[in-house]
């Protein structure tokens, strides 16, 4: 996209994002949830990766990923508009074996939210709100359609989570290069949205710290708090720099060079977050410990997000390899 | 910070200079270092080496010796360097910075040419016993006598390399009633001018690398100061942003090197300790961090954005970073702690220092707090 459209997109989203963001756990309900995805998708970005060339580059979709984290959301951005349209596109460039039945597809993940491993049991839907059909990507790169069932349960009460039928229609296979860009893009894109979160949460900690007095005085004028600030800060940039990276690499270096960033950029997502998360509640206080407060929603989604897809044992496995095993 | 993406990639005229420089280093190897000679004589040899092929101040004007390109030409160099193992390009990047800002047109004529050779090895004269954080606090003094000249009398204390420099970027106060940051004023200082003595003091890891200064009655003359009168303090803060900054990194990719020696040592042993493996991987996540991060710095100071305190994120990402691998690197060599030691044990120790030199780690989070986050200033810290 040329900088002005994409600035345009990006505070689209924003705006809406402004609109719909839950203020509280208890702002979320069934008829909000509905409300918000028809919102959302009226915006319109399931064709930024749907066709070959792309409407938009990888570090453009990581973007708007961030900024779709920064508010409490419990649309699908991510499955529904950002993934399941970039597995179709990656599939066209290998085997189709059939069509795609759903009209609206989100991504399926194994039981545990991760990349399958091996032929993966309990598969889930996940991100799932204003989805029809769920794509799931087999560990071999086989790729298969499956139903919605119930919802599935998640901590993360933002995200729509529901279970999907064992039995899938096969839809094609994933060449082994197109196979190493789905996973790279796909971490890309989970972490992009922790990382907006992360961000947003320490900044609304960072105005708590200079409005909230104690001993007659703003609380983050203590070493103590504005010192713990000062990390997440490192944190949050860290990952930043991590994840748009990574982003980058997708655009413009191989698929092996974007998976390895990726998952650097995962890893570092997987901890940091948590731990800027962990900061900005600690500077909150009592507040941030009730169930009205946004806090948790960032926490759970934060939490949950550092085991979806890979998690941090699984990533520093394959990066303590000799690169010349990988 | 940016919310528009970024070009992390390499310029196409980056890519040439690689090249290039590629070229000239596989006629040109690292010199062979005799037993008994001291690390920073070998490192001088290097330097002019270096200087021969015209791979030293390649940001500096050409006026003054240097090359007239960017600071991420200079960056390509180091970079390049520490891939192949080498020593980077002597750290003198920030002095220089500080001449061109604030020295006057004869001193960067005089002085910088001569820096960038080699011919002058200079060394930096902040801390003292009683200024270390506390910089602004320092007490040594240079009187301005009527004749125009000065007299300084002081300590300094952790001048690096002292014993092997010939020239001293000294700061002193020149005046005792104004303000601490209005107060004091720069010099070149001569250590072989008399009234100076250089005691050089051992480290942790057994190298000579600091010194004490003493300064009894030493003469300065007014050409020897750079900039005016109180403008010591503005070149000290330049020169430090300078030092801490992700883009000046030749030693990044010295990590990725013992980082990959890490990987092979642990993937060749049969039997690891509990969650080695996993402090190797997370070794590679900071260094991949790092290198993403400093691209970043890079990328943004391409699109007009300047360097600011957020090189204060820089410096401590690096910490990070260069700590755990050391002390990772002595889980998987901890024959390191029970042998002769080697140099893993030396650049361990090094590591130790790197949350203290350019300013320890809790003032770079005092200067993230206040400048960056903007948080307000609290009972006296
Ligand atoms: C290897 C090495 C090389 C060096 N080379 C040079 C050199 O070439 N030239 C030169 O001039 N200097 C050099 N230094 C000195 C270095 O800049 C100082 O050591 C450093 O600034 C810290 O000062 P200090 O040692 O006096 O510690 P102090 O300032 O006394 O600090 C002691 C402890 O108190 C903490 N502290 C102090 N003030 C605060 C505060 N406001 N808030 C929170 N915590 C605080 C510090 O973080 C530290 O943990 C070098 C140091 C080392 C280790």
């Amino acid at each position: 996209m040329e900088r002005d459209e994409f600035t345009l997109v990006r505070d689209m989203l924003r705006a809406f994002a402004t609109r719909f963001r839950s203020g509280s756990a208890g702002d979320i309900k069934a008829q909000t949830r509905t409300d918000a995805q028809r919102a959302l998708d009226e915006l319109g970005l399931s064709g930024l990766r749907r066709t070959s060339p792309p409407a938009a580059t990888v570090q453009e979709c990581a973007l708007l990923a961030e900024e779709h984290g920064r508010q409490p959301l419990t649309t699908s951005l991510l499955g529904t508009a950002l993934l399941a349209p970039e597995l179709l596109r990656l599939l066209d460039l290998g085997e189709r074996a059939g069509p795609v039945y759903g009209d609206r597809p989100t991504v399926a993940l194994a039981g545990d939210l991760r990349f399958p491993d091996r032929d993966a049991v309990g598969l889930v839907a996940w991100d799932c709100d204003g989805a029809d059909t769920a794509l799931f990507v087999h560990g071999e790169g086989r790729v298969t359609e499956h139903e919605l069932g119930a919802p599935a349960p998640t901590a993360d009460l933002l995200r729509g989570v529901r279970r999907a039928s064992a039995e899938g229609r096969p839809v094609g296979r994933l060449t082994p290069g197109a196979h190493q860009c789905w996973q790279a893009y796909a971490l890309v894109v989970v972490a992009s949205e922790l990382v907006g979160a992360a961000r947003s949460f320490v900044e609304q900690s960072v105005d708590y710290a200079r409005e909230r007095h104690q001993y007659g005085q703003p609380i983050g004028s203590f070493q103590a708090v504005q010192h713990q600030l000062a990390d997440a800060t490192v944190l949050v940039e860290a990952c930043t720099s991590a994840t748009r990276y990574a982003a980058w690499c997708l655009d413009s270096e191989t698929p092996g060079r974007a998976l390895t960033a990726a998952r650097v950029a995962k890893a570092e997502v997987n901890s940091s977050a948590v731990e800027a998360v962990y900061a900005g509640m600690q500077v909150f206080g009592g507040i941030a410990q009730t169930w009205e407060h946004v806090a948790h929603l960032y926490l759970r989604r934060v939490l949950v997000g550092a085991t979806t897809l890979a998690t941090t044992p699984d990533l520093l496995t394959v990066l303590a390899a000799p690169e010349a095993t990988r | 910070m940016t919310d528009t993406p970024l070009d992390f990639g390499d310029p196409e005229d980056l890519e040439r200079l690689r090249n290039d420089f590629r070229a000239w280093l596989a006629g040109h190897p690292l010199p062979e270092r005799p037993a008994d000679e001291p690390l920073p004589v070998f490192l001088h040899r290097w330097h002019r080496q270096l200087h021969s092929g015209g791979w030293v101040g390649l940001d500096v004007p050409e006026q003054y010796g240097g090359r007239g390109l960017t600071a991420l030409h200079q960056v390509t160099v180091s970079d390049e360097l520490g891939a192949r193992g080498a020593p980077g390009v002597p750290r003198i990047g920030y002095l220089a910075h500080a001449l061109l800002r604030f020295g006057s047109e004869e001193q960067r004529r005089r002085l910088l040419p001569r820096m960038l050779s080699g011919d002058d090895v200079w060394c930096q004269g902040f801390s003292e016993p009683g200024a270390g954080s506390d910089l602004a606090g320092m007490s040594t003094y240079a009187e301005r006598r009527p004749e125009g000249h000065y007299i300084v009398n002081g300590q300094k204390l952790w001048t690096s390399y002292a014993q092997y420099s010939g020239l001293c970027l000294l700061l002193a106060r020149t005046d005792r009633a104004a303000p601490a940051h209005a107060s004091i004023s720069a010099f070149v200082l001569p250590l072989d001018r008399p009234g100076v003595t250089v005691r050089p003091l051992r480290a942790a890891n057994g190298d000579d690398e600091f010194c004490e200064l003493f300064l009894d009655d030493v003469r300065l003359e007014e050409s020897e100061r750079i900039g005016a009168e109180g403008d010591g303090w503005p070149l000290a803060m330049t020169t430090v942003a300078y030092e801490r900054n992700a883009l000046d990194t030749g030693h990044l990719s010295k990590y990725g090197l013992l980082i990959e020696r890490l990987r092979r040592a642990a993937h060749e042993r049969r039997k690891l300790p509990d969650g080695l493996l996993s402090d190797i991987g997370r070794c590679a996540v900071d260094y991949q961090v790092l290198v993403a991060h400093a691209r970043r710095r890079t990328a943004e100071r391409l699109a007009g954005q300047s360097a600011g305190p957020e090189s204060s994120v820089d410096k401590l990402l690096m910490t990070r970073a260069e700590q755990r691998l050391y002390e990772t690197a002595l889980k998987v060599f901890p024959e390191e702690l029970y042998g002769e030691g080697g140099e893993v044990l030396g650049d361990y120790f090094y590591s130790r220092a790197a949350s203290v030199y350019g300013g320890t780690s809790q003032i770079q989070r005092n200067i993230i707090a206040k400048r960056l986050l903007g948080l307000p200033v609290g009972p006296r810290a």
